[in-house]
């Protein structure tokens, strides 16, 4: 479970999030959709521990993401936007990195296995430098999966992926236990993967619904993404 | 129109100006600190002619040559093997060879740059004091020598590593033929054929970059296992730094610097001081040769390394910044991985003994030591505070000044210690241990700047 409450963040004169308020469930996948700048990034980076910000608190598991970071960290898999990574290392090398820094039993095990469903078990031999976006993409999941973590925070998590490995990582999604946030700019994600709709629009939460009431009520998740949009604009 | 060259020097430009508005008063101090030492040259330079010590321009030249040259090496690495940004710029329609020369010219302009501000200052200075700076053959020469060793910088950056490393051997020829020609003349007419030799390798330049970049490690398979959490972070900087083959320049470096200094250090007073003045500098310039020897091997093995433990993090950051680790676990496994660096930089104290004895080897073991933990405690913290905000040469250049400021006076007393009192060595010994006690704090001071950003 993941709380927010009041955050606020600053880039200079810029608020990329304003006071803004969330309680993420367990067991559930909860999208936060918004326009480029919105604040989707920032949250996820917030959340994740690896960005400052202004005012507010938030918690993971009840381990505030300030005072508890690492208790709050043993909780959290995140995967940035555009995951860079050590370029030197191989993808195995890196994994095992990972694994070692996360002590995961069994590693061995897991790696195998995660990179059996990802499709990148021919190139964990290669160094990372040699990747595309998609494989640099693959490995990134894996590592942020590889400890079973309770709670992720995944930034457009099948962008470069290919439509084999983008089924297989949202059926992921779908069945496993614990809370999946997704900052995401793809409507057709929300409506296969999503229990629950966040639409962040100029550092504030503007609708929050299950999707299905945004279906009832829109006929689509891109519809309602719109009607809020002009109203914001408006 | 030159776009690669004009992105890269913005790049740079506005990340120095970031660096300068974060951190102004840091900066007022390196650039103070850089204006002093070239003055403080140009004031040695006064001492010397008026004492008319016999100081060899062939010896000034060669060192400003070796100087640009790994400089340009560097610099070339940095803006074109190990770049993450230039696939984009190759996947232009724009020709990948023409992508290369601009890059290389990025690298020209910048160490030309240096070069000529840094001598119009140190001419200034000398003018200043009175000192007859007409001489504008030497100058051509030396402007020559610099740009020749950029050529060639550059084009050993790209054979280095390249798949067929037979393509280094007309650069190593050509450094060869300059070594035992001895002559400034000889290099300087060979400006032709070291720009061919350019042209060629910038055509031949993609190998290396293809080469490097798409790499299959299946024998390393045996190493890849779980290890503790601060071995692991040790571990993945020493297999970067192997890969990069940084610990074998290191090793070099510390080969050639003992065979210099050693060298120097046994016949450096015949050869540099006048018959007049070996009653006053005799017996102090063996002891400053080794002392430059040990400060050189220093900084490249303990500062450079340590800078980069932080500053090449650039936007890998997060991987460690989300991992259930604390500050110190990461400035601990960081730091564990420069007592690899050390072990390269031990070769000095060989090479050095080979020449000058073992009568003095405890305080070469206790100088080198001590310079090295310095060197840790001054760049850890600077690293850190500039986390993924690649080095500049400011931040090198000022850190190597207040090291050879602390050595300096360090390595004095420790030299006065040995000499007059018996129990030198355990006095030694305690000031090793305050130093490691002082190291503790520079990391978590380190720690501490992490986590403030």
């Amino acid at each position: 479970m993941i709380t927010i409450q009041n955050l606020t963040k600053h880039y200079g004169k810029i608020t990329a999030l304003n006071s803004v308020n969330f309680i993420f469930n367990d067991s559930k996948v909860i999208a936060i959709m918004g326009e480029n700048g919105a604040g989707k990034s920032t949250l996820l980076k917030i959340c994740a521990g690896i960005l400052p910000f202004d005012k507010g608190e938030v918690t993971i598991d009840g381990f505030s993401i300030i005072n508890n970071s690492i208790q709050a960290r043993k909780h959290l898999g995140y995967l940035p936007e555009m995951p860079e990574i050590y370029e030197r290392l191989t993808g195995r090398e890196f994994l095992f990195y990972i694994a070692s820094l996360r002590n995961v039993t069994d590693a061995e095990k897991k790696i195998v296995q995660l990179a059996d469903m990802t499709g990148i078990t021919d190139f964990l031999e290669y160094e990372i430098g040699s990747y595309s976006k998609g494989m640099k993409q693959k490995i990134s999941v894996i590592s942020a999966i590889i400890h079973a973590p309770k709670n992720l925070l995944f930034d457009e998590p099948v962008y470069g992926l290919d439509p084999l490995t983008s089924r297989t990582i949202q059926d992921f999604m779908r069945k496993r236990k614990g809370t999946t946030i997704i900052a995401t700019h793809s409507t057709q994600l929300v409506e296969h993967v999503a229990d629950h709709v966040f639409l962040l629009m100029k550092g504030q939460v503007v609708a929050s619904d299950s999707v299905t009431t945004f279906m009832d009520r829109f006929g689509s998740i891109e519809n309602a993404y719109f009607h809020y949009k002009d109203e914001v604009h408006a | 129109m030159l776009e690669t060259f004009t992105a890269i020097l913005t790049d740079i430009r506005r990340s120095l100006f970031q660096k300068i508005r974060s951190s102004p008063i840091l900066y007022l101090f390196f650039s103070s600190m850089m204006f002093f030492s070239v003055v403080m040259f140009a004031f040695l330079t006064l001492f010397l002619m008026r004492t008319e010590a016999d100081i060899s321009l062939l010896d000034v030249f060669f060192g400003i040559f070796f100087i640009f040259f790994m400089k340009s090496t560097h610099d070339f690495h940095t803006h074109f093997i190990n770049s993450p940004y230039l696939s984009y710029a190759f996947s232009t329609q724009v020709s990948q060879t023409k992508t290369i020369r601009e890059i290389f010219l990025v690298v020209f302009f910048i160490n030309t740059g240096i070069w000529f501000s840094f001598s119009g200052l140190y001419l200034l200075t000398l003018y200043s004091l009175g000192i007859n700076i007409y001489y504008p053959i030497e100058y051509l020469v030396f402007s020559t020598g610099v740009i020749i060793a950029i050529f060639l910088g550059c084009s050993i950056a790209i054979h280095f590593f390249s798949s067929l490393r037979y393509r280094l051997l007309p650069t190593v020829i050509l450094l060869g033929f300059y070594w035992f020609s001895q002559s400034m003349v000889f290099l300087v007419i060979t400006l032709p054929l070291a720009l061919l030799h350019l042209v060629w390798s910038l055509s031949h330049a993609m190998d290396s970059y293809l080469f490097v970049n798409r790499k299959e490690r299946i024998k390393d398979k045996s190493q890849v296992k779980i290890r503790d959490i601060i071995p692991t972070i040790c571990y993945r900087e020493i297999t970067v730094l192997w890969r990069d083959k940084l610990l074998f320049s290191f090793i070099f470096t510390s080969i050639t610097t003992g065979l210099f200094t050693g060298y120097l250090a046994i016949y450096g007073t015949d050869l540099l001081i006048p018959e007049s003045l070996k009653e006053y500098a005799g017996e102090f310039l063996p002891d400053m040769f080794v002392f430059l020897g040990i400060y050189i091997v220093v900084i490249y093995t303990a500062v450079f390394p340590s800078l980069n433990l932080f500053l090449n993090e650039e936007k890998t950051m997060w991987i460690l910044r989300n991992l259930p680790l604390s500050n110190e676990t990461i400035v601990r496994g960081k730091v564990l991985s420069l007592t690899l660096c050390f072990v390269t930089s031990l070769p000095v104290l060989a090479y050095v003994s080979l020449f000058v004895g073992l009568d003095n080897i405890v305080f070469l073991i206790w100088l080198l030591v001590f310079s090295y933990i310095a060197g840790i405690i001054v760049a850890v913290p600077l690293g850190a505070k500039y986390v993924g905000k690649k080095s500049d040469i400011l931040l090198l250049y000022s850190v190597a000044m207040i090291l050879f400021a602390v050595l300096g006076v360090a390595g004095n007393l420790g030299l006065t210690l040995i000499t007059t009192r018996v129990d030198a060595f355990f006095l030694l010994g305690a000031v090793l241990i305050v130093e490691v006690f002082v190291l503790f704090l520079s990391l978590k001071l380190s720690a501490h700047i992490l986590s403030i950003r």
